[in-house]
């Protein structure tokens, strides 16, 4: 089983620049979004996954852009599909690295049902949500992950709801890789994006990116003045309690927000339940049914 | 007087009162004696209790119909004599559960028919058995029924056998006792049917739709599967399942029917051939990635097993209403959409869904209904050798040194598809309108002179290939069986198909020489073909199992030819040969007026 990058031995890097697409970015300048994008492509260029080897698949919003602009396959489906299309195709193609991207309202408003059921499922494969409390592409309405009381198009008089928490909804759901990370400290981003695909199981990475144009609370600057890394204050990602404790706090800014690996889990991945089927990939198995398997089949209904 | 070689037989009781174990020792005996059955179960959304009858029509013919009127019947529980005893047939013979049904109320039903109570309890007290389940009575009652209809009771000892070993001797002995209780006692107190049932003792298959559909997936080269459970298309899960092990196949049931598409699609673009299924409601939530899959140009299989609507309807019930659900989705697409008409075709039309969809990269909807999918029927064989996998443009590897262009204009509007993963040509499919890489167009270009044309050409592109379809002579035109001059033409598409084979024998048989065109590509319909056989007819009638004539519409929006007489049936049960017989009756010789072109 030539099971992700985790079975892999170390590879040359590749220059980051090889993951650039042809097509140049449309997001608004200064948007986080570019910043994830920059740290994807240094992620996989430091594994030295090859181009060919990777398939970014999103959903739909500003975010789910980016698979139509990294060198790599691809597949930018439906308003909060990433997921399920994502997995599929993982399951069909497994040795090939995928990493699902999208927005906050792909993942965690119209997705959300996928997204628990994706992180107990455990599929060997990458999340990364680009999480900036807003809805953009649709010009500024309430996100599930918008602060109470926060005012947008849709909610003029203060966002009555409160908002999800992404990193206790991981935890509770059996996810095996919890992190978060902001678009804005790039060095932090690239290191937990490259453990994130090198965990052999579904990681979860969501990651601050800020909306330059339709949140003017959670900024850049709001995050560089709240952020703080978990794990180089001591936070042990084996601790799902300190784990649970940390996530729990809402990153408002009324405290402190962390920023890194809240939680990994060596769990099995789904794959390995699959073993002697997924022995290669089932894209490569030979299509059909034998004579003598057709008769076997057939007996059963004699 | 020669005996007939037909009989209908119905078992009814609760759900839960084993009147399917009663039903599968008879079917297997019939199919394993080379004789034919057709079993129609009524039933309702209730795992226990309600009123569930299974209804079988036996002899040595392929049986088209399950029938009215049964000449047999098995009475479980309290509720059953009053809802079955007026439908015997006179002189029939009514076997019921003495322990829960009272002699003398059964009997003050009617007059006409013979009763026979059996003991269950008393019996197999007498008989010394121990560990008796009161739910054995099934098998005691499979022992009356194999002795009434003349079948060969070693046959069924045997699958008895076969079905209980794994539980051990005792237990196989206890139930060819039981059998033999039954048995006996109708030898020695049963007054004896004329039916004579004699099979050619090669054994025949006995499936259901839902096997036959995912056997035909199988023989089709499928490995992928999705789905989440929904009555009646979860057959297909089932069957699957169980061989997924065996037979390499990713089996998954996932959170929604929203997921399961979306694996297939993902899959499907992966390069494997993937399939799901689902009835309406489902496909309601499904229809969105129909329209992804036509956009990505990535083939996806979907069966949609049709019941009684809207919303949750009436999720045990025939109903076949959902043509337009089929061919919905926002925006225009290609698409295919097929309807099998029996077992058989069910296995075939399978298998032929995941090549379209592969040649043409194009979503294909394989439409079947509750009875197709749920009935058990006998089939002789099933043709593995018939099923080809042709793949169409597909290749793993990109070796030109020009760049790939995953969305390239031809002249068949079919691109070469490259399956992810090849060095060297790195693409993204996208759900957005784009260029001939896939570059999406409807951001920051859309409107732009450029995009304007650019979307006319991909929009063309996409929809040459409902034409490639015709023009390669994979879509068809609907079929035309039976005597050439009839004066009558029943138009049918899916189950309904073997209804109507069943009346056009009956009327036949009184003279009344009736034809059948029946549809099984439902989409895209060749026009020209289509109409030269419609506007061959003298008199068409569809026959549909709803309220609105679905098919009708099809073939108006198609062809622009409309069929203005039509029997519909929508009490949720199936048609029966009689019943299309009855209401041609009422329809009157008068023809109407056809609106054609």
């Amino acid at each position: 089983m030539t099971m992700n990058v985790a079975d892999r031995k170390a590879r040359p890097a590749i220059d980051a620049k090889e993951y650039k697409g042809e097509v140049h970015p449309d997001w608004c300048p200064g948007c986080g979004d570019f910043g994830v994008l920059n740290c994807v492509q240094r992620a996989l260029g430091e594994l030295g996954i090859p181009q060919h080897e990777v398939a970014v698949i999103s959903g739909i919003g500003c975010s789910s852009n980016l698979a139509g602009f990294i060198n790599t396959y691809g597949m930018h489906t439906l308003h909060g599909r990433s997921l399920p299309n994502a997995q599929g195709f993982k399951i069909a193609h497994h040795d090939m690295t995928i990493v699902a991207v999208g927005g906050d309202g792909d993942g965690y408003g119209i997705g959300a049902g996928h997204l628990i059921h994706a992180l107990r499922r455990n599929i060997d494969m990458t999340y990364i949500v680009m999480n900036n409390s807003i809805y953009g592409l649709t010009t500024g309405q309430t996100s599930p992950t918008s602060s109470f009381g926060m005012k947008t198009k849709s909610t003029p008089f203060g966002n009555p709801e409160a908002p999800l928490n992404p990193i206790a909804l991981a935890l509770g759901s059996g996810a095996s890789f919890v992190a978060r990370a902001f678009s804005g400290n790039p060095k932090q981003a690239v290191e937990i994006y490259k453990k994130a695909i090198m965990h052999k199981g579904f990681a979860l990475i969501d990651t601050f990116s800020p909306c330059v144009t339709f949140n003017k609370v959670n900024s850049a600057s709001f995050y560089r003045d709240n952020t703080y890394d978990m794990n180089a204050e001591g936070h042990d990602p084996s601790n799902l309690d300190a784990a649970f404790k940390i996530g729990m706090i809402t990153p408002d800014g009324s405290q402190r927000i962390a920023t890194g690996i809240f939680y990994i889990n060596e769990r099995s991945c789904y794959e390995e339940t699959e073993k002697e089927t997924l022995a290669t990939p089932i894209c490569d198995h030979k299509l059909g049914i034998s004579a003598e398997r057709a008769e076997k089949l057939k007996a059963t209904f004699r | 007087m020669t005996s007939k070689n037909n009989i209908i037989v119905r078992i009814a009781g609760a759900a839960g009162d084993g009147i399917q174990s009663t039903g599968e020792l008879l079917g297997k005996t019939i199919s394993r004696m080379g004789l034919h059955v057709m079993a129609y179960n009524s039933f309702q959304s209730a795992i226990r209790g309600g009123h569930v009858w299974l209804q079988m029509s036996i002899g040595a013919e392929k049986q088209l119909d399950h029938g009215e009127e049964p000449e047999v019947v098995l009475l479980f529980n309290k509720t059953s004599p009053a809802v079955h005893v007026p439908d015997v047939k006179a002189g029939g013979a009514v076997f019921y559960n003495a322990g829960t049904i009272k002699k003398e109320e059964i009997e003050s039903l009617r007059s006409d028919v013979n009763y026979y109570g059996l003991d269950f309890k008393a019996m197999t007290d007498a008989a010394g058995l121990k560990d008796v389940s009161p739910v054995m009575i099934n098998v005691m009652l499979a022992g009356a029924l194999v002795q009434t209809l003349h079948l060969d009771p070693k046959v069924t000892l045997e699958f008895i056998k076969h079905k209980f070993q794994k539980k051990g001797d005792d237990i196989v002995n206890l139930n060819h006792a039981i059998f033999n209780l039954g048995f006996e006692w109708t030898k020695a107190n049963v007054k004896k049917i004329d039916v004579e049932l004699k099979g050619n003792g090669k054994p025949k298959l006995f499936m259901s739709g839902n096997d036959a559909l995912g056997m035909g997936l199988v023989a089709g080269g499928l490995k992928f599967y999705a789905a989440y459970p929904m009555s009646p298309a979860t057959g297909i899960l089932h069957y699957i399942s169980t061989i997924a092990q065996s037979d390499k196949i990713v089996v998954k049931q996932v959170e929604d029917e929203l997921a399961a598409i979306n694996w297939v699609v993902g899959a499907g673009n992966a390069g494997v051939r993937a399939a799901t299924a689902t009835a309406g409601g489902g496909f309601c939530l499904m229809v969105e990635a129909q329209g992804l899959a036509s956009m990505m140009e990535v083939p996806a299989v979907t069966v949609l097993v049709q019941r009684g609507g809207p919303s949750t309807g009436v999720p045990t019930k025939q109903e076949q209403a959902d043509i337009a659900l089929a061919m919905s989705g926002n925006g225009e697409f290609p698409k295919f959409v097929l309807a099998p008409k029996d077992m058989e075709d069910c296995f075939y039309q399978a298998a032929r869904a995941l090549n379209i969809a592969e040649k043409y990269q194009v979503p294909v909807i394989v439409m079947s209904d509750f009875f197709l999918s749920e009935h058990f029927e006998t089939v002789d064989d099933l043709d593995f050798s018939k099923i080809t996998i042709e793949r169409g443009k597909f290749m793993t590897e990109w070796t030109s040194k020009e760049k790939y262009k995953r969305y390239a204009y031809t002249e068949d509007g079919i691109s070469p598809r490259l399956r992810p993963g090849a060095p060297g040509a790195m693409y993204t499919v996208v759900s957005d309108e784009h260029n001939e890489y896939g570059h999406v167009m409807s951001d920051v270009e859309a409107g732009l002179p450029h995009a304007r044309e650019g979307r006319i050409k991909m929009h063309s592109k996409r929809m040459k290939k409902i034409e490639t379809m015709i023009v390669n002579g994979d879509a068809k035109p609907p079929t035309l069986e039976g005597e050439a001059n009839a004066e009558t033409t029943f138009v049918t598409w899916g189950s309904t198909y073997a209804y109507v084979q069943s009346a056009i024998k009956l009327l036949a048989s009184e003279g009344i020489k009736v034809n059948h065109v029946n549809f099984t590509d439902i989409y895209p319909i060749p026009r020209e073909k289509t109409l030269s056989v419609l506007k061959g007819c003298k008199r068409l009638i569809s026959v549909e199992a709803n309220m609105c004539n679905s098919l009708c519409h099809q073939i108006l929006g198609e062809t622009g030819f409309e069929i203005s007489e039509h029997i519909n049936r929508f009490d949720g049960e199936p048609f029966t040969g009689e019943y299309i017989v009855k209401e041609f009756k009422k329809l009157g010789s008068k023809k109407k007026q056809l609106v054609s072109v």
